[in-house]
């Protein structure tokens, strides 16, 4: 996938039919990450932040399920992807990209998190059997589409 | 081409305020980002322009220390403020958190 124009302040990308198709099976992992991976603080011996953790964990559930409506929205509008040159043009505004980049990185870092949380610093590596290969998959799908939308934003500085 | 609906929670886009002068004689709480080696550094840079609304230099800046050396201490903040950033900040699926300023 690459940017191929800009559109007012939309992003114009030209995406093949294997990677919309891709796309949109990885965007069926969303949610990934588990509500516990997220915590707001190492300090526990705070009564008080204990508290808000609660209040943290409905917090990003609301937004999970923004995020969510909006992805169910936008692969209901026929218009989003328009065939072109063998693929087809897909078109994002600023708001779409942004919430897009929210939902491939729950699903990069909830694959990694799948993935038992590999790290090739450590020698931790991931194990590939089963699911494990699609989350590997995943992980590294999200990652070049994020960089895709990231070049994209650098682009229109 | 449909209309697309807006997300009702955005991004803080905007500068953000500058902290209360005295919240420095008050307990405060820093927000701090861990590393981890599966969020990419030109998204972590991405995220702290939007949540915090800092230039591209300081975004590097700081996700560079934590690229480096485990952890950035991002703001100094009230707890309510710092509740904010943490959440704006884990809502792009950084390890961020919010500890008590000894």
């Amino acid at each position: 996938m690459k940017l191929v124009t800009t559109k007012g302040d939309s992003f114009v990308f030209q995406i093949s039919k294997r990677e919309k198709r891709l796309l949109l099976e990885v965007l069926k992992l969303y949610p990934l990450i588990p509500a516990a991976h997220h915590r707001i603080t190492r300090n526990t011996d705070s009564k008080q932040i204990t508290e808000n953790q609660k209040l943290l964990n409905d917090a990003l559930a609301e937004r999970t399920r923004e995020n969510k409506r909006q992805l169910l929205g936008m692969l209901k509008e026929e218009n989003r992807f328009q065939e072109a040159d063998g693929g087809y043009r897909f078109t994002l505004g600023p708001p779409q990209t942004e919430w897009l980049l929210q939902v491939l990185n729950d699903i990069r870092v909830g694959s990694w998190v799948m993935l038992g949380e590999p790290d090739e610093t450590k020698r931790k590596t991931p194990d590939l059997k089963g699911e494990g290969a699609l989350y590997y998959a995943a992980m590294e799908f999200c990652g070049y589409l994020e960089m895709a939308l990231l070049n994209a934003i650098e682009c229109s500085g | 081409m449909p209309e697309t609906v807006e997300p009702l929670i955005r991004p803080d886009i905007g500068k953000e305020e500058e902290s209360d002068p005295k919240s420095e004689l008050e307990p405060g709480y820093l927000v701090i980002c861990w590393d981890d080696p599966v969020n990419l550094m030109d998204y972590v840079t991405h995220v702290f322009r939007v949540v915090f609304g800092w230039p591209k230099q300081k975004a590097e800046f700081h996700m560079l220390q934590v690229h480096n050396t485990g952890k950035s201490v991002l703001t100094r903040e009230s707890m309510e403020r710092a509740e904010h950033y943490v959440h704006q900040l884990q809502s792009y699926s950084l390890h961020a958190t919010m500890e008590p300023d000894a």
